[in-house]
């Protein structure tokens, strides 16, 4: 017989406190302020989702305050972005994007419906920001074909972007095979002797010549 | 007397009961989101067409190139020693097994960036590490590599280096014939050297 067994009233308040005990760590358990909401498979199927960019000539509307509901985020630094920027573009420099005042607003523009731009100095800049907060769960955000360097060369006339993929990615610009082939038809390893051979020349030039 | 074995046993039975609902995902290790956001957020990642020549041409052996554009294109052409893994077909285990090898500096090429940067993006996410984005892709190859621009006489000397490398990686990768006014250049000034030393120490 153990000595607890001749008062189970200690034993009951011994296990009620660690029950307690087990709840409040539960409900106070950290919760983190981003998770994933796409698998992985998920999010490499979300890249062919052609809802998920935003393309120059859209701007238009955006810039004359026709399209309701969306807002425009410039990555790139404060100074940069103090020289010139998207009109309507606020400011949300790449390296406070983790800030969690800047998280709770996109989840604020999320709840109530708007769409959120973003757009770097090229397109690249904002990409992986892009896919990041897709993949967990902002599929407000857009993403701005292009960059702020697209938009600067063409603000001028947007609507005429339409018909130019100038700014389209994932897009072969040279027939490769025809340009770097080799020109005499032999591969690449046979070819590379080749500049050895003339080193050759000029030292057998040195030794023939004298001093 | 047994009650208080029974509360405690029922209490254990619950908790491993419990255990089964932590876990829910079979999902591969995963980054956590906000280092990932950290990391995404540093250029640290791009390589240079030039790095990457240097290395080929090098036969670095830590050097290994992923490229991320579909496979028909890859037939088409590819960079040397560098092996298919389009973007779609990332998760396939035997594909996975490419990366994460100690020592090595994976690189990732696409026609551009972006497809090597979204590749870059989802393998940080499995926890990757050593991984690069050739900045440019392969369109910038063509243009630096096989094809260098010719910088202005008054370039500065940094550029006349980079132009006089890329016309021998140039050399090196489509054995194209030595433009001998470009490269005469370079030699004019080695012979000045030699004929000023002549001068100066007698011969």
């Amino acid at each position: 017989m153990h000595i607890h067994e001749l008062n189970p009233w200690r034993t009951l308040i011994a296990l009620s406190a660690f029950v307690v005990l087990l709840i409040v760590g539960f409900l106070t358990m950290h919760k983190p302020l981003l998770t994933y909401e796409k698998s992985m498979s998920e999010s490499v199927a979300a890249l062919e989702d052609s809802d998920a960019y935003f393309y120059p000539w859209q701007l238009e509307d955006v810039i004359g305050n026709k399209a309701g509901n969306i807002v425009l985020f410039d990555i790139r630094d404060n100074f940069v972005f103090g020289q010139g920027h998207i009109p309507g573009a606020e400011n949300m420099s790449a390296n406070n994007l983790t800030r969690e005042e800047n998280i709770e607003r996109l989840k604020a523009l999320r709840d109530n419906g708007t769409t959120v731009v973003l757009y770097g100095e090229d397109e690249l800049h904002a990409n992986g920001p892009w896919m990041l907060f897709r993949q967990v769960g902002f599929s407000n955000v857009k993403l701005l074909l292009g960059g702020y360097r697209y938009y600067f060369e063409h603000k001028d006339d947007l609507a005429a972007t339409k018909n130019d993929d100038s700014y389209k990615k994932g897009i072969a610009r040279f027939n490769y095979a025809e340009m770097a082939a080799p020109e005499d038809g032999t591969g690449v390893k046979h070819v590379a002797k080749q500049p050895v051979q003339v080193e050759r020349r000029q030292k057998s030039n040195v030794a023939a010549g004298g001093c | 007397m047994n009650r208080n074995y029974i509360i405690l046993t029922l209490i254990m039975l619950i908790l491993a009961f419990g255990t089964l609902f932590l876990k829910m995902d079979d999902e591969l290790d995963q980054v956590d989101p906000e280092i990932l956001l950290q990391e995404i957020i540093q250029p640290t990642r791009y390589v240079t067409t030039d790095q990457v020549a240097k290395m080929i041409i090098k036969g670095d052996p830590s050097l290994m190139l992923i490229d991320v554009r579909n496979e028909e294109d890859f037939q088409n052409y590819s960079l040397p020693r560098s092996v298919n893994i389009p973007l779609d077909s990332l998760l396939n285990p035997e594909n996975l097994s490419y990366l994460g090898i100690k020592g090595t500096k994976v690189v990732f090429v696409s026609d551009d960036d972006i497809k090597a940067d979204q590749m870059w993006v989802l393998t940080k996410r499995l926890g990757y590490k050593g991984t690069y984005v050739m900045k440019g892709g392969l369109n910038c190859w063509m243009q630096t590599i096989i094809e260098p621009q010719q910088p202005s006489g008054d370039a500065s000397y940094a550029d006349q280096e980079t132009y006089s490398f890329r016309k021998g990686a140039q050399m090196y990768f489509t054995g194209a014939s030595a433009e001998s006014s470009d490269d005469a250049k370079v030699e004019v000034q080695v012979q000045r050297r030699e004929k000023s030393s002549v001068a100066a120490g007698g011969c």
